[in-house]
């Protein structure tokens, strides 16, 4: 079966809202059972953990680029240095009409790439030394296509959002738990067991369902990544044999920090079976979709 | 009394709803303008390759003249065109013309091997490709601006912003559509 790109960018991008508001909800319903448990006067949870999550997330999207550039050990690049990447980054930009980002290559053996900044003027796509090794220029301009979606798509502020959100619910519960246990409880004023049953499993469960929300969300934007590539190229092959060759190499980015995982184009992370703590959709899915996308919409513009 | 406020209220919504669907008008007519201005960008960049690569090429093959003539009358054309069918068939006449000049360099092995060749071939099928997606870029821009002309509610709005219909970007032979294949 065929599958448009504006299709599966409408879909992703629709879930992605929808996984969101879920977020929220639960951020509602664990604020709702702090306080159920231990009555008004432990509200001053909430502005502490907004003030916390906000202040760590938001200095880290912020600076996204020259912190996942530090932490990458990533070297920006210009034209003279790598003129045929140099060049399939500009082609990316003219089809997405946004401006062009910084370009860094990264010292490793293992084939990736990833995107951050905070808005496309502050954003950078890093290449690593082994995909620039083992890819063509078709692929490689799926590679770029990819990262310039997420940064057309303002997947670090998406992110950052959902961070700060998981962020605040583990916080909230954290402190809650901490309350319940030494004691904060005995000021509670509830009258109802039921109530505070179920406000002990909100507080336990809770944090959990922001974590796999948020995995959720990841997968959505690298689904969304793929489609959008497609949408500037409109060549789905050049991504799907660049995935093909990222799925055969076995070899794994060294930097496993769990902070920029999310960034790279294969996740450094994700185990091999599917898990719904994994920041990518299986590459076999992407590969898949991506074929199919090959079945429908028109011809390849360039190459 | 509330009947007034309550009045006021939906004009003042109705205002700026209206505000947004000629600023969204006004907004596609610029982006069309901006694409276009980015195919005459691409397309003033292989302009500026061609001597570069006329000249390699006539260093190996100097008896092939009529295949640098008819790029260098191409890129001629390509100068004094202005409005979108003119450019389009610059655009579609030149790309030709260079195919052909790479089905000469074909036959030179020396030639296909040197760096300056290769330099240049990169550096043309780079433009090709960013002329490729400029055209791709300005065909979409047109599409959304010709479809918020025609489309309720934004038909109301076309003539207080004053923007009509747009052409699109055709290059004139179909199989000059995409960008000639350049093999590695």
């Amino acid at each position: 079966m065929a599958v448009s790109f504006r299709a599966e960018q409408a879909s992703n991008q629709r879930k992605t809202w929808l996984l969101l508001a879920l977020m929220f909800i639960a951020l509602v319903g664990i604020i709702w059972a702090v306080a159920s448990l231990f009555g008004l006067q432990i509200y001053w949870i909430v502005p502490l953990a907004v003030g916390i999550s906000l202040i760590g997330v938001w200095t880290s999207y912020w600076k996204s680029d020259s912190l996942v550039l530090a932490m990458t050990q990533a070297k920006v690049i210009d034209h003279e240095n790598a003129p045929q990447l140099f060049n399939i980054v500009e082609e990316v930009c003219v089809a997405a009409g946004l401006p062009m980002p910084k370009v860094a290559i990264v010292e490793d053996p293992a084939p990736n790439a990833f995107a951050t900044g905070r808005d496309p003027e502050h954003a950078v796509i890093a290449f690593t030394t082994g995909i620039l090794k083992v890819m063509d220029r078709e692929q490689l301009q799926g590679v770029a296509a990819h990262e310039m979606a997420h940064v057309g798509n303002r997947d670090t502020l998406v992110m950052a959002v959902a961070a700060t959100t998981a962020g605040l619910l583990a916080i909230v519960a954290d402190m809650g738990a901490r309350v319940a246990i030494f004691g904060g409880g005995r000021n509670s004023n509830n009258s109802n067991p039921i109530a505070a049953i179920i406000a002990l499993v909100i507080l336990i469960l809770a944090p959990l369902a922001a974590l796999l929300l948020k995995a959720s969300i990841s997968r959505k934007r690298e689904s969304l990544a793929d489609a959008t590539a497609v949408q500037f190229t409109r060549n789905p092959t050049g991504l799907r044999r660049a995935l093909e060759t990222l799925a055969a190499d076995g070899t794994v980015v060294q930097q496993r920090s769990t902070s920029v995982a999310h960034v790279w184009i294969e996740s450094p992370l994700d185990g091999k079976s599917k898990s719904m703590f994994d920041t990518h959709p299986p590459i076999s899915e992407r590969i898949a979709l991506l074929r199919q996308m090959e079945g429908a919409g028109p011809a390849p513009a360039a190459e | 009394m509330w009947i007034l406020i309550g009045l006021i209220v939906v004009v003042v919504l109705l205002v700026l709803w209206g505000i947004a669907l000629y600023n969204r008008l006004v907004k596609a007519n610029v982006a069309v303008d901006e694409g276009f201005a980015q195919i005459e960008v691409q397309l003033k960049r292989r302009s500026d390759l061609i001597p570069n690569l006329v000249n390699t090429v006539k260093g190996y093959a100097a008896h092939e003249s009529s295949t640098f003539e008819a790029v260098t009358q191409a890129r001629a054309v390509g100068e004094h065109a202005t409005t979108v069918p003119e450019v389009a068939a610059a655009d579609g006449m030149l790309t030709q013309a260079l195919r052909g000049l790479l089905a000469v360099a074909e036959a030179y092995p020396d030639l296909k091997a040197s760096q300056n060749f290769l330099a240049l071939q990169e550096e043309l099928s780079a433009t090709e490709n960013k002329i490729a997606f400029s055209r791709q870029y300005y065909n979409d821009s047109v599409r959304t601006l010709n479809t918020l002309i025609v489309s309720i509610p934004t038909k109301f709005f076309v003539g207080m912003a004053s923007v009509k219909a747009r052409e699109f970007y055709e290059v004139p032979d179909a199989a000059d559509r995409n960008a000639p294949t350049v093999a590695f």
